[in-house]
């Protein structure tokens, strides 16, 4: 049987045991729920639990993301290029001749959603290959959906959800639940196994786990 | 002057380029891709002193020059860009003589319109990157009618078109409507189980070229260089003296075996030509020290045969070693039981227990032609009934 996935938040891990592998789970909150820090933590827990994860943004630069990991002290820069890599569907749309990396590899924007579907696909392979168990986190749905046309991302939702399963991979989409219509929140939940919700209230984080094994189905406080 | 090319050989001498007037639809898998293509057939015919129109909607002029360069496919500076791009993410347009903006990529009626008319201006070769996002962004009928703009042009100004589309689980009604507006259609496919082991292209029909049949061709994208056509290689591989020798030199009329002394120390190579399908059957020493050449192989391959001696029970875990080393790479496996009729030869049910098998992967016994012409210096034929079913196995799998 797959290891299960820590999170990197004791609450979390101690509830539900951690997170089931080959699975697609979607985070889900409002811009101040802690979405990114709690995939930062997963992105580091992972990996140094020794699983290769692949890291798309599509809001800031790989340059920044890997400044933002510094600034929280997410320790990950021993894991890039080798357990971890950077897809980074942003910075061609500020810097159009913006070349690659060892760890990161330059897409051409959230519109060309073949272009990260291929290349999601060509490096999910090469740590296949590899016999390494793959975590894909894609932060986040809420951009894509501010560029494509919600019928289009689905599919494209449900095309790499349904690869990550015939491959084993564990897949993670980021989704601000505020800034787009319900149908489509709910669209998307409906393609994912698993729901983390997640909140800010009173000066701190609570989440719950739904559609796995091991649900936790009142707000708990994130620790 | 000559036609447009394609500008990948293979496609080049089955079609013989791209006649003026004639539009080709290259509909690729979204896990594969066709943008390579693009690049291509534009940096081939920049180069051969054609006027190229590209009508741009999946990311930025900057951005798709900085690709083909990646490629080293570049634009010499003459490639033409209708930017429908830009004006959808807000960055700033690239000013010069050969972009032409759309201001407002969300209108239907400015797309078509600078459409069609700078292809009335003049172009040896118009291409479209995507079809699929035009259908995405309107709706599908808005894309065929903008095919229809094309077609139009193509054929009052002597153009050859392209159109670059990605299946996205469209439906086949939808998909019929733009292939039967096209005359050459070239689809592009992974061959995919838990990974991507391979991608290939096959030309579906065409109106220009009567009673021939076209094969397929596996290809890589490779940076830099683009596509690059490779002939299929199936690993046979298994402990030592298993019968890796005798299986290649069985299903292969021109097996030739590098440097035989008793055991295989380096490979064994046949051409296979078997039931319309061609491959490479390479063949790996079973010692451990050359596991490397596994991997290397294993990399290269779409399928693997592997091959134990069903009367020696004791190499097995070396097997099931090698078995693990190809399985992790994702490749299809199948197992042949070899010299099932010795002396000490365990049943198939055994085997596919002791090498903790499961019913999908398949297993085919196979025994010598004639055991009395056995020479330890010579690779022995094996019947031919196994062999094959072991390659039918194989390709079912692949197919």
């Amino acid at each position: 049987m797959s290891p299960m996935i820590p999170t990197g938040f004791k609450s979390f891990d101690e509830k539900t045991g951690g997170l089931e592998p080959k699975k697609s789970y979607l985070l889900i909150g409002s811009k101040e729920s802690g979405k990114e820090e709690f995939s930062y933590k997963l992105l580091e827990s992972a990996a140094s639990n020794n699983f290769s994860s692949v890291y798309v943004t599509t809001a800031k630069s790989a340059t920044d993301l890997v400044n933002d990991f510094l600034a929280r002290k997410i320790n990950v820069s021993k894991f890039l290029g080798d357990k971890i890599i950077i897809l980074d569907d942003f910075s061609r749309n500020v810097s159009p001749q913006a070349v690659g990396n060892p760890y990161t590899k330059i897409l051409n924007g959230p519109v060309d959603l073949t272009g990260l579907s291929v290349t999601l696909s060509g490096v999910d392979n090469d740590f296949i290959k590899e016999g390494n168990m793959v975590v894909n986190i894609l932060d986040s749905i809420s951009v894509l959906l501010l560029y494509n046309n919600p019928v289009t991302l689905f599919r494209f939702l449900q095309f790499i959800s349904g690869r990550a399963k015939i491959s084993g991979i564990t897949m993670f989409f980021l989704l601000d639940d505020k800034i787009h219509p319900q149908d489509v929140n709910e669209t998307i939940k409906s393609i994912c196994d698993g729901v983390i919700s997640l909140k800010l209230e009173n000066g701190k984080r609570y989440f719950t786990l739904t559609g796995v094994a091991k649900e936790v189905l009142e707000w708990t406080e994130l620790q | 002057m000559d036609d447009p090319l394609f500008g990948i050989g293979k496609l080049d001498s089955d079609l013989n380029g791209l006649p003026p007037k004639k539009i080709a639809l290259f509909s690729a898998s979204p896990s594969v891709g066709n943008e390579v293509f693009g690049y291509q057939m534009i940096h081939e015919n920049l180069v051969k002193g054609k006027k190229v129109l590209l009508y741009l909607n999946r990311t930025s002029p900057q951005s798709y020059k900085t690709e083909m360069k990646e490629y080293n496919l570049p634009d010499n500076g003459n490639l033409v860009i209708i930017d429908s791009y830009s004006g959808i993410t807000g960055i700033q347009p690239e000013q010069s003589k050969n972009i032409i903006s759309v201001s407002n990529p969300y209108d239907r009626t400015e797309v078509k319109d600078k459409i069609e008319t700078e292809l009335k201006k003049g172009y040896d070769l118009f291409l479209l990157d995507s079809v699929s996002l035009l259908a995405d962004f309107f709706d599908f009928e808005y894309a065929v009618s903008v095919v229809d703009v094309i077609k139009a042009a193509a054929s009052s100004h002597n153009i050859s078109a392209a159109l670059l589309l990605t299946d996205w689980g469209y439906t086949s009604q939808q998909l019929d409507m733009i292939s039967s507006r096209v005359n050459v259609q070239i689809d592009i496919k992974g061959i995919e189980k838990r990974v991507i082991f391979g991608q290939y292209f096959a030309i579906i029909k065409c109106d220009w070229i009567v009673g021939r049949k076209f094969s397929s061709a596996l290809f890589k994208s490779v940076k830099p260089g683009g596509i690059k056509i490779y002939f299929p290689k199936i690993l046979v591989t298994g402990p030592t003296d298993a019968g890796k020798t005798s299986f290649i030199h069985t299903a292969c009329k021109d097996a030739v075996s590098v440097d035989r002394i008793g055991g295989t120390i380096a490979l064994d190579h046949g051409n296979l030509d078997f039931e319309g399908y061609k491959a490479d059957l390479f063949g790996t020493p079973g010692q451990e020290r050359f596991d490397p050449l596994l991997k290397l192989l294993g990399g290269e391959s779409i399928g693997v045969i592997l091959i134990v001696d069903s009367s020696r029970p004791e190499q097995f875990p070396r097997a099931i070693e090698m078995l693990r080393k190809t399985e992790t790479y994702g490749l299809p496996v199948v197992v042949v039981a070899n010299k099932a009729d010795l002396p000490g030869a365990i049943s198939s049910d055994e085997i596919r227990e002791k090498l903790h098998l499961d019913m999908s992967t398949p297993l085919v016994q196979t025994v010598a032609e004639d055991k009395t012409k056995i020479d330890p210096q010579n690779p022995t034929k094996l019947k031919i009934d196994g062999v094959r079913k072991a390659l039918e196995s194989l390709f079912d799998i692949l197919i």
